[in-house]
């Protein structure tokens, strides 16, 4: 599957449990969240677009940093 | 002429734990169509927002905030 990195705004647990929720809602990714280096990296089939839109209903600052 | 219509609504916020979350949440929903106002407290773990009625709804609010991945449930429980 395709990876796919980003940088989200995240300060806080808060934060980056409100991550995992839109995630786990969208379904179908796999991911892993470093909230130190403000980085999730995302495993899915889903397109950055949707990735993307996702991520941004938290509110947070998004950056697509490519795919690895 | 009329004055405009205005609700105030109560949603409890579960899954906050600093101010930034408090900021993204202010930031998104008083971009949302007929918030007026919102004012969000972290100690409370509540937001209180001011709506025009006739644009949205308690429910649409507390949905929108639960779209953001946190746990919103209307303290007005009449409904329940």
């Amino acid at each position: 599957m395709p990876k796919h990195e980003f940088t989200v705004d995240m300060t806080c647990e808060g934060c980056s449990n409100a991550v995992t929720r839109v995630l786990n809602k969208l379904g179908g990714v796999q991911f892993e969240i470093d909230l130190p280096n403000k980085k999730v990296c995302i495993d899915s089939e889903h397109s950055v677009d949707t990735l993307l839109e996702t991520l941004k209903k938290t509110g947070k600052t998004i950056t697509y940093l490519g795919a690895k | 002429p009329s004055q405009p219509l205005t609700q105030e609504t109560v949603i409890n916020i579960d899954g906050m734990t600093c101010n930034s979350c408090v900021q993204s949440i202010e930031g998104v929903i008083s971009k949302k169509t007929g918030v007026k106002c919102i004012r969000v407290s972290l100690t409370n773990s509540t937001g209180i927002i001011e709506y025009d009625p006739l644009l949205t709804s308690p429910e649409t609010l507390r949905e929108a905030i639960e779209d953001m991945g946190f746990d919103a449930t209307l303290k007005d429980s009449d409904k329940e």
